[in-house]
């Protein structure tokens, strides 16, 4: 049953197109995690995050900078190669300027019906961002509105509030599992598990959820657990990756990327004023590392994951010229492994060299191992 | 036409103890060390060392280590079967058919730099084919941190061997040539084997010598080398392994460059993987693992 995670990552544009055939809905593709998706859901629109394909590609070279990151040139490609040619419409709440630059261009060269872009402050943390950031959360809504020509009722956004949540909550539920000795689902199930969570519909990925919650605590795999590992970093859903630390000794029982744990951790908080809960529940989620200043919540976050999961180690998995990611790591580097957590650094690109990596993974299993050879 | 020379081509060679009978001997341990550019076989009996070779890197990882282990094992009338335990390690060592386990050659090279240069080494530089690894290890030979270089192959034997081939000098005598210039040049800007090429076209036609032009090479090596051991820091004793190790050429100016003088042996730096490999071959053989 949990294969079927595997399947819709796999397929997840004909899974979008399907979805269209048959609700007759609008699929809204969302660049990055800060857009406000219970506003689309409220709507009865499907969010569906814009990710790459991790294939090699030529087509971005005159619409992006050679030095901005290579997961943003890989999502515009996808986009430029028409892989998303049944998106109506697009949204970016801001996030970084490499995933701005691939917003504007897709707005020129893709034209959709509805094209929409969230202001949303970097400065999370100031007292003002909770006011400033409702005010655009409810000109987006009103946006929604007008795209969709009916208006959202507070019962919807109640819908669209406790549709997530509930995805939120069964997604945490299944990460619980991962604490055990032998946890009942590698890694690489948890990446498909916790990603297609972005472009699948939110009920129908619940359900699917809840029964595998069902089965996860009879579900025993064939395989030794070794080295428990943690992944951290931006977005991460590299596949090959994880199948192959998996298959040299580790296990990654936790993640802190927004393919991960940092979409779904935290949830809206009803409060009265749904539009505030909303927008709170972005501003107070484990922030990536370009919105979270000037405090650094974000350190203590992953040493508290690390330790929950008794992570044994943490591969910092660093996308090339994620400029963010690159400020946190050498001080989270240091901070993780004066608090115990031994790290290794990997920097990533679309497509990965898995030898040279291979090498490096095992290497870094060799040393956490300890005594056996000795 | 005239036979055309391979400058970079160093010399493959063979050896076994002469006196030693390893009939008598009861572990008969192997270390192959199947690496880009070449591969060792190294064969302990009740942990010394018995044979070896050090030979070039075919363009399979499954021959490589057969050529190997027969090169260690000629004219000794020594067997494959007769090897109790193989542990692989190099880039090829998940493709060593005949090895019972494969280490990476991190670990094989911390161990092996132990066993020749001595328990207080912590500080190890391995200068391979195509790779650098600087490596901190504890009295064991236990790895206990580790850095490679980034993805290209810049600064390594094979970038060396490209400039032996460019300048139609013996690999061998790059070293001591290097250091026969009247002033020591500015290293090359690029150590990347393309660009650095490139760059010694233009150093030549505008008239520089070609010991100059290694001079700048070996200096930009070094350099780049200096960098890496920088990010994790050397600590005393530091030792080097690997075929890069044999270049006075770079050891030298890398020394001069850290502040710091690397342990010298006896031992050919390039069997290092091979032999910390057969090291843990002979470990896991007493321990009795399968």
């Amino acid at each position: 049953m949990i294969e079927q995670f595997k399947e819709w990552y796999i397929n997840r544009h004909a899974y979008a197109k399907q979805w269209k055939e048959r609700t007759g809905g609008k699929v809204i593709g969302t660049f990055c995690t800060y857009v406000p998706e219970e506003i689309l859901v409220a709507a009865n629109m499907l969010p569906a995050r814009i990710l790459g394909s991790h294939e090699p590609q030529d087509v971005t070279e005159p619409h992006i900078f050679g030095m901005f990151c290579p997961f943003c040139r890989d999502s515009l490609a996808q986009g430029l190669k028409g892989r998303f040619n049944y998106l109506d419409g697009v949204v970016l709440a801001h996030s970084c300027i490499h995933f701005r630059q691939t917003f504007n261009s897709w707005r020129i060269h893709l034209p959709v019906e509805f094209a929409y872009y969230i202001p949303m402050p970097n400065t999370a943390q100031t007292p003002h961002a909770p006011a400033y950031h409702r005010a655009e959360v409810d000109k987006f809504k009103k946006a929604i509105e007008e795209y969709a020509g009916r208006p959202i009722a507070e019962q919807d956004l109640d819908r669209g509030i406790e549709i997530l949540n509930r995805n939120r909550r069964l997604l945490r539920k299944a990460y619980e599992h991962r604490k055990l000795d032998n946890p009942p689902l590698t890694g690489e199930e948890a990446m498909y598990m916790a990603v297609t969570s972005q472009f699948i519909d939110k009920e129908e990925h619940s359900n699917l959820l809840e029964a595998v919650l069902k089965e996860l605590p009879q579900r025993k795999l064939p395989r030794d657990a070794g080295i428990r590992l943690m992944a951290v970093g931006s977005e991460n859903d590299d596949a090959e990756f994880f199948k192959m630390v998996e298959n040299v000794g580790g296990t990654v029982v936790i993640d802190e990327q927004c393919a991960g744990s940092r979409y779904f951790w935290n949830e809206s908080v009803p409060n009265g004023d749904r539009l505030a809960a909303i927008a709170n529940r972005y501003l107070d989620r484990p922030a990536c590392p370009v919105k979270d200043y000037p405090a650094h919540s974000r350190f203590q976050h992953v040493l508290n994951l690390a330790k929950d999961y008794r992570a044994q180690g943490a591969i910092i998995m660093q996308e090339k010229f994620c400029d963010p990611h690159e400020g946190d790591n050498p001080r989270l580097k240091k901070y993780l492994e004066e608090n115990g957590i031994p790290t290794l650094s990997l920097e990533f690109d679309s497509t990965n060299p898995l030898g040279p990596f291979r090498i490096r993974v095992e290497a870094f299993l060799e040393t956490i191992r300890g005594e056996e050879l000795f | 036409m005239a036979e055309l020379q391979e400058f970079w081509r160093w010399t493959e060679y063979t050896w076994h103890h002469p006196e030693m009978d390893w009939r008598k001997g009861k572990r008969l341990a192997a270390g192959i060390d199947v690496g880009s550019v070449s591969s060792q076989a190294l064969i302990l009996v009740d942990g010394e060392i018995y044979a070896f070779s050090n030979l070039r890197t075919g363009s399979n990882s499954p021959d490589s280590a057969h050529k190997a282990v027969n090169g260690a094992m000629k004219d000794t009338g020594m067997e494959l079967s007769n090897l109790k335990y193989t542990v692989g390690t190099g880039y090829g060592r998940v493709n060593i058919p005949f090895a019972n386990r494969a280490i990476t050659e991190i670990a094989c090279h911390a161990r092996g730099a132990n066993f020749m240069a001595g328990p207080k080494i912590r500080t190890v530089l391995d200068m391979g084919g195509q790779d650098c690894k600087a490596i901190h290890c504890d009295e064991r030979g236990k790895v206990s941190n580790f850095l490679m270089n980034d993805k290209c192959a810049a600064g390594t034997g094979r970038g060396m061997e490209v400039m032996a081939d460019l300048l139609s000098i013996p690999i061998k005598d790059i070293g001591e040539l290097s250091y026969q210039v009247d002033q020591e040049p500015p290293p090359v800007s690029s150590t990347c084997v393309v660009f650095a090429k490139s760059e010694a076209l233009g150093l030549m036609r505008s008239g520089w010598s070609k010991n100059m032009v290694l001079a700048a090479y070996c200096s930009a090596m070094a350099h780049r080398v200096s960098l890496l051991l920088g990010r994790i820091g050397v600590e005393d004793q530091f030792f080097i392994t690997g075929g890069i190790a044999k270049n006075p050429g770079i050891v030298k100016r890398l020394e001069k460059e850290l502040g710091i003088e690397s342990v010298k042996t006896k031992y050919d730096s390039q069997i290092a993987g091979a032999l910390g490999a057969a090291l843990f071959a002979d470990t896991l053989l007493q321990k009795g693992t399968q």
